[in-house]
């Protein structure tokens, strides 16, 4: 283990994530507000919504359990975990043992799994539908992204995200083979799915014909549903910075203020544009019905056992 | 030789309480609770003997002959490094089953007659006792025979627990299936002793150092073959789904957990040890069959699970899946065993993975039989659809199986999620050494793997949510009340483990090295996955591997849990309101809960391909068409192994059974006739092999 991350720094990039997952939202909000000749709520609605949601009281369903009240927190918890494991600011694996882009994986895969046996709860049928939907399409989605994985962790031998970037080092797309194209398509068609936007879901509905995400989140009120916003907000960011590290790996590999500067700058500069191009499939395209779904991840798959394929043969 | 923990006290104890079953004369709940006291002994008896010789000086085999019982063989036990983790993991289940079973039963069956109860408790320490022994055997005699008494007293445990004919039928195919199986491991040990002149292990292996290339491969085949149908590979899983369901919940948590491990065990044994080349690596095909074999299990096994609405049913078929998953594990390790230096590491890695896996599906497997026992002996149903609501009423079952669920489902931190990332590294480890095509199946076995974490993650979320969330949906979950607390410390020991197993794998590792340094004559467990210290996960003992620290994330988690509690508290503190669900302005009932079958639909539509949904829907109307009055839905998927296997064999064998009876006068001089006529046949065939 080399360490180029001490424990403080992978702190402050955890706060900063945090922090900033709402902003992206935000960002994509206007900018599908612009795009559909709308003026569109300021990029910091999300801040003021969450502030106002935990401000409010509690309302919960009559037959929930007491399972109910703990859902938000362990998910919130999960999802903000899974952000300690991308590196923001420099690439190099942290100072000490964590974990990987597996842990990263399962622990995104924890917060869903929570969040909808939390829909089962309140027994209304939008819950059950909604987490019927989305753990319909996370088991097509997951195997994706582990392969996406795979085809940049053989190549440098480790699946530490940190480790993974410093091995990619600041080799611009010029340096980029055949693998890594296709595997950064399969990315691309694997993103709306992982960040639940259009063609997959829509983040923007509450109507029950197609409601995936949205509908698990009905029953939550007040603090709670504010904690499962915040959830997903981090939960877009990471996946957004773990697109970043595997694709377009951290700039200044530098100790000084300077170069953590330039870091944060880089990085800012990576996930705009890919909150950029979230935004312009959102507005171009229409929703998939679910079960074309499948089909839209088929393409995703053969793009990356394909990349799979070229690293290994 | 450590007099106190000897095999002798774990037989003792197992004997004492198969006896017991003799005071059903005077009380059958007393031979019960003896028997089961008895039970629990045997099991301590059982990990005493394990640790002993686990955490032993290394290398160290404990043997002990047995009693002259037949003229032409000598009976030994030989516990090594490999038959001690599995008696530790047969012990850790039984230690739970022993002490939930006596109130499970009583609580279940409360009207259950003495002979029931003797029989129950006869059957349960032999069936312990026989598992025990399997692994510990060390002759083909003892090894065959133990592996017989495990068959016949699951057998009774199977029919034994209601005498409806659906459990007949799942006990009679269980019989037949697996003694297809044994017949199929007792060609492969007789050709063995043949060849040896002699019943013990250590014989054989001197005989199988003998053996050609093409001999070797078909024994080992002929072995995988009756481990595999024990086992529960797919396509031989058949009688699984039917006869672990059938049996109690802590002898389905049994079989379920342990018995399908004994068989892992002789793939182990036979594979690795017994069957292996003196130098050099495994036949390529050994390693690619259990690899391919164990991936199908892996994913049509999680596939199966997921549109099965009796809750015993669906853990049942998790077994197959889990099995395929350590079965991926083992087949990795049988390819890359002594290719090279690298090689070596990544088989002890993989290997590592399949025990862990072993132990932790234990573990999680048996939380989960025996919550769903806990739910059945309470309503008295094990159909999901009729559940509901039960973790108001349940909440320690309803919480202990969440526990269980998030295990099974590979899930971080716990124990499933560990053996997982193991298995993956080791896969991707592989993909690497391997160029070419191989390393292509290899990534595709691990994308299969990842598909599968996945798909169980959605099955117990239904599992989970339909069973114990929402509304109850009948009187039977309107009415349950916690379970005893007997049964409920039973389900406590095993979360235990699946929590400690999770957050400090790195302690388990110094029980892993004496298997698999045993095994593999390499590197030891710990020594490769813990180099970096206990709390750390690494996949190589070199600087720069990939290195995770399961205690670390477990610490952050709660740590983060704190903050987001200061959260979900808001700024005001005002105080929870509950009011009732909105549905659309109608009613609530529980009506409106999902139900599994809707859940699971559209995955059954997903993968339309392997279920070949049928379903049949008749609406009856009052009136005019557009009030009904009664609609009545059947659905169901079908296995396809069942369809276009089984049955197309059982048409085969009734066309070919029709055929003989047209031929079959009756007239004596026609069957002296094919008598002589096969005489002849078989005199031919063998006077052409003796040539």
């Amino acid at each position: 283990m080399t360490g180029e991350r001490p424990f403080e720094l992978v702190l402050l990039e955890l706060v900063l994530l945090v922090l900033l997952g709402p902003l992206v939202t935000g960002i994509i909000q206007k900018l599908k507000a612009r795009l559909q000749c709308r003026q569109g709520a300021g990029i910091l609605q999300p801040y003021r919504d969450l502030a106002k949601l935990l401000r409010k009281g509690t309302v919960q369903a009559d037959t929930a359990s007491g399972f109910f009240h703990s859902i938000p927190v362990l998910v919130l918890a999960a999802t903000v975990a899974a952000g300690a494991l991308v590196p923001v600011l420099r690439a190099g694996a942290p100072a000490f043992a964590l974990g990987d882009a597996l842990m990263l994986l399962g622990l995104l895969a924890l917060a869903r799994f929570l969040t909808a046996v939390g829909a089962f709860d309140a027994g209304g049928a939008f819950g059950g539908m909604g987490a019927s939907r989305e753990m319909t399409i996370a088991p097509l989605v997951e195997p994706v992204l582990m392969m996406v994985v795979f085809s940049t962790a053989i190549a440098a031998g480790t699946t530490e995200l940190g480790a993974l970037a410093a091995h990619r080092g600041t080799s611009w797309i010029f340096a980029w083979r055949a693998a890594d194209f296709l595997g950064f398509a399969a990315m691309l068609v694997l993103l709306p799915a992982e960040t639940g936007r259009i063609p997959v879901d829509n983040p923007d509905t509450h109507l029950e014909l197609t409601m995936l995400h949205e509908g698990m989140l009905l029953e939550h009120s007040g603090p709670g549903l504010g904690c499962m916003l915040l959830a997903s907000h981090t939960r877009q960011i990471v996946t957004l910075a773990l697109v970043a590290t595997l694709f377009f790996p951290i700039a200044a590999d530098g100790a000084l203020a300077v170069d953590l500067l330039l870091g944060a700058g880089a990085f800012a500069a990576k996930i705009l544009v890919l909150a950029i191009f979230l935004a312009l499939v959102e507005s171009s395209y229409a929703k998939l019905r679910l079960f074309r779904v499948p089909q839209y991840l088929g393409i995703g798959f053969v793009c990356a056992f394909t990349a799979l394929a070229l690293r290994i043969l | 030789m450590d007099v106190y923990w000897s095999p002798n006290l774990i037989a003792a104890c197992y004997a004492a309480g198969a006896l017991s079953a003799l005071l059903a004369r005077w009380s059958g709940r007393l031979a019960l609770t003896v028997g089961h006291l008895a039970a629990l002994a045997g099991a301590i008896a059982g990990i005493g003997v394990a640790l002993d010789v686990l955490l032993g000086e290394p290398g160290r085999t404990l043997t002990q002959p047995l009693p002259d019982l037949f003229p032409f063989a000598q009976l030994t036990l030989a516990v090594d490094g490999l038959s001690a983790f599995f008696v530790l993991v047969i012990s850790i289940v039984a230690v739970a089953a022993a002490i939930y079973g006596p109130a499970y039963l009583r609580a279940h069956t409360p009207n259950a007659g003495p002979t029931r109860q003797a029989a129950q408790a006869f059957a349960l320490n032999l069936f312990l006792g026989c598992m025990v022994f399997v692994c510990c055997a060390g002759d083909a005699l003892s090894f065959l025979l133990c592996w017989e008494g495990m068959t016949l007293a699951s057998y009774v445990l199977v029919v034994s627990d209601d005498r409806d004919g659906e459990n007949a039928r799942a006990g009679l195919l269980y019989m037949v299936m697996t003694h297809g199986g044994t017949a199929l491991l007792l060609v492969a040990f007789l050709c063995l002793t043949e060849r040896a002149g002699s019943f013990d292990f250590a014989g054989l292996r001197a005989a199988a150092a003998e053996l050609d290339a093409t001999t070797r491969t078909t024994l080992f085949f002929l072995a995988l073959g009756g481990f595999a149908t024990k086992a529960g590979v797919i396509p031989l899983h058949v009688w699984l789904p039917r006869a672990h369901p059938a049996a109690p919940s802590h002898v389905s948590a049994l079989m379920s957990g342990v018995m399908l491990k004994v068989a892992i065990y002789g793939i182990l044994r036979f594979g690795f040890d017994l069957l292996a080349p003196v130098a050099g690596p495994l036949p390529a095909s050994w390693g690619w069959t259990v690899l391919v074999a164990g991936t199908i299990s892996a994913v049509l096994g999680v596939l199966y699970a997921l549109q099965q609405h009796d809750l015993k049913r669906l853990l049942a078929f998790h077994s197959v899946e889990n099995i395929g998953i350590i079965l991926i594990g083992v087949g990795l390790a049988m390819i890359l065993w002594r290719r090279d230096d690298t090689g070596g590491v990544l088989a002890t890695v993989a290997l590592t993975a399949a025990l862990l896996h072993t132990v932790n599906h234990a573990a999680f497997k048996g939380l989960l039989f025996l919550g769903a026992g806990s739910v059945l002996c309470r309503t008295h149903v094990r159909n999901m659809e009729e559940l509901g609501g039960l973790a108001r009423r349940m909440p320690w079952t309803a919480g202990l199986f969440l526990l269980g669920a998030v295990a099974i489902s590979a899930l971080p931190p716990l124990n499933g999620f560990v053996s997982e990332w193991l298995t993956f590294q080791a896969l991707l480890g592989g993909a690497g050494r391997l160029h070419g095509p191989a390393g292509l199946v290899i990534v595709f076995s691990a994308a299969m793997l990842a598909l599968t974490g996945g798909l169980a993650a959605t099955c117990f979320a239904k599992a989970f949510g339909v069973t114990f969330l929402g509304r109850a949906r009948t009187p039977h979950a309107e009415h349950a009340t916690e379970a005893p607390t007997a049964m409920l410390v039973g389900m406590v020991w095993l979360a235990v483990l699946c929590v400690g197993l999770g957050v400090a794998p790195g302690y388990a590792m110094r029980l892993l090295d004496a298997p698999t340094a045993g095994l593999l004559q390499g590197p030891g467990a710990s020594a490769v996955v813990t180099a970096h210290g206990p709390l750390v996960l690494s996949t190589a003992p070199t600087p720069g591997a990939t290195a995770i620290s399961m205690t670390m994330v477990a610490a952050l988690l709660i740590a983060l849990m704190a903050v987001a509690w200061v959260l979900r508290r808001g700024w005001r503190h005002s105080p929870v309101r509950s009011a009732p669900t909105w549905t659309c302005g109608m009613r609530p009932t529980a009506r409106f809960d999902y139900t599994a079958t809707a859940f699971a639909k559209p995955l059954r539509l997903v993968f339309a391909a392997l279920y070949r949904p049928r379903r049949a829907v008749s609406r009856e109307t009052a009136g005019t068409a557009y009030v009904l009055s009664r609609i009545h839905y059947a659905g169901e998927v079908v296995d396809l192994s069942e369809t276009q296997i089984y049955h197309r064999v059982q048409r085969g064998i009734t066309v070919l059974a029709r055929t003989i009876r047209l031929r079959s006068t009756g007239r004596i001089h026609g069957y002296i006739g094919f008598v002589l006529g096969a005489l002849f046949l078989a005199l031919l065939l063998f006077g052409v092999g003796q040539k």
